[in-house]
Order: C-alpha cells, then structure tokens, then sequence
C-alpha cells in the first residue's frame, strides 16, 4: 500500500471530506493542519504546493503522486480500491 | 468585540449576493456547506478581521492574501468558470443544480496558469 500524506486546513470542509475518505477506506495516513502549524512548517508546505502548481487545500500525496483538490475517485484509482 | 456568528452569517451572505451575482455565482445549493463556509469565515473576521476563504492558505504575504479574500472569484475568474465554481465550493454558476458533480481540480490540472 503506498504511503499517504497529506496537508489540509482545520477550516476546509473539502479537507475534511478527504480524511474521512481515506478513515472510511481504512487508508492509514499522515496528514499536518497549515493553519494550526508552526511558521517552518507553513514555508516548508508553502515550498512544496508552489512546486506542484497547487491553489488550495487539500494537498495529497499518495507515494509519487500529488493530487490537488478533493478527487475521490483519483484517490480511489491509486490505490487500487476501485478494482 | 464579541460577533454574533448568525446575524453576521446573514449579513455576509447579503453582501456576498450583491457581488457574486452580477459575475454569474451563485450560492451553492449545498446549504449545510454554505453554513459551516460561511461559520469558518465568520470565525475569520474575529481571528483577523479579514473573511478569509477556509481552503486557501493564509501566507502573511498581502499581495497573496487579498487574492484569497471572499469572495475570491475575480482573483481566480479563469479557474473558478472552468470549474463552475469557486474553490472552497461556496459559490457556484447560477445554472448549476448538482454541485457535487462539479470537479475541484488545480488550476494547473486544467491547464489555467
């Protein structure tokens, strides 16, 4: 199973949708709250969504893969649940 | 100051429809979603005097953060028509009736720089 991770906002109801997702999957991830992290945090994400061209939250990570946005069924297709 | 998250729940959303509707935008259709978007930025204004949208990062930078001030759509007018929405899904274009079927994709994933 490839490793998630994820960054999100306490305040995203999209955030929220996805960590259900992946609770609801029994997925096991990581996932950090920017709005309730430290500044080098916050620059350390900042660095890594600039990179990746990303606008908003939630910010997933599924082994090599980065998917912005809240995108069930991409989640879905890589980690093979839809088969 | 304390707020009164309701009433300023209800003034937000008088101001919102003001300006959202001669772009297009509605509000979602989606009302449980309205209410708690509209709570978070709500709980915003108190934290920094600002209703900021609650799926954007605040960076402390002005020049990124007014850009993520609701509504937001004039900052992202491109992405947000691609979409048919606007990113947090707060508001969506007047003929949409299912907002759940509208996909929330990077502006990069769409091909919008």
């Amino acid at each position: 199973m490839e490793k998630v991770t994820m960054y999100t906002l306490s305040t995203c109801p999209w955030c929220r949708k996805t960590k259900k997702f992946f609770s609801d999957h029994n997925i096991p991830f990581e996932f950090t709250d920017y709005d309730l992290a430290d500044e080098v945090t916050q620059s350390k994400i900042n660095d890594e969504m600039d990179a990746a061209g990303a606008d908003g939250f939630p910010f997933v990570m599924i082994g090599d893969k980065i998917i912005v946005g809240y995108q069930p069924d991409v989640y879905a297709r890589l980690l093979g649940l839809d088969k | 100051m304390t707020i009164h998250v309701e009433s300023r729940k209800q003034a937000l959303r008088y101001f919102y429809a003001k300006i959202v509707e001669p772009m297009g935008y509605k509000f979602s259709p989606d009302n449980e979603l309205v209410e708690f978007i509209l709570e978070q930025e709500v709980n915003s204004e108190g934290k920094y005097g600002i209703p900021f949208c609650p799926c954007q990062p605040i960076r402390h930078n002005r020049g990124h953060d007014m850009k993520i001030v609701c509504p937001c759509i004039p900052f992202h007018r491109k992405h947000f028509d691609a979409m048919r929405r606007c990113w947090c899904g707060l508001f969506v274009q007047q003929d949409v009736t299912d907002p759940d079927s509208l996909p929330q994709l990077s502006a990069k994933e769409m091909g919008i720089e």
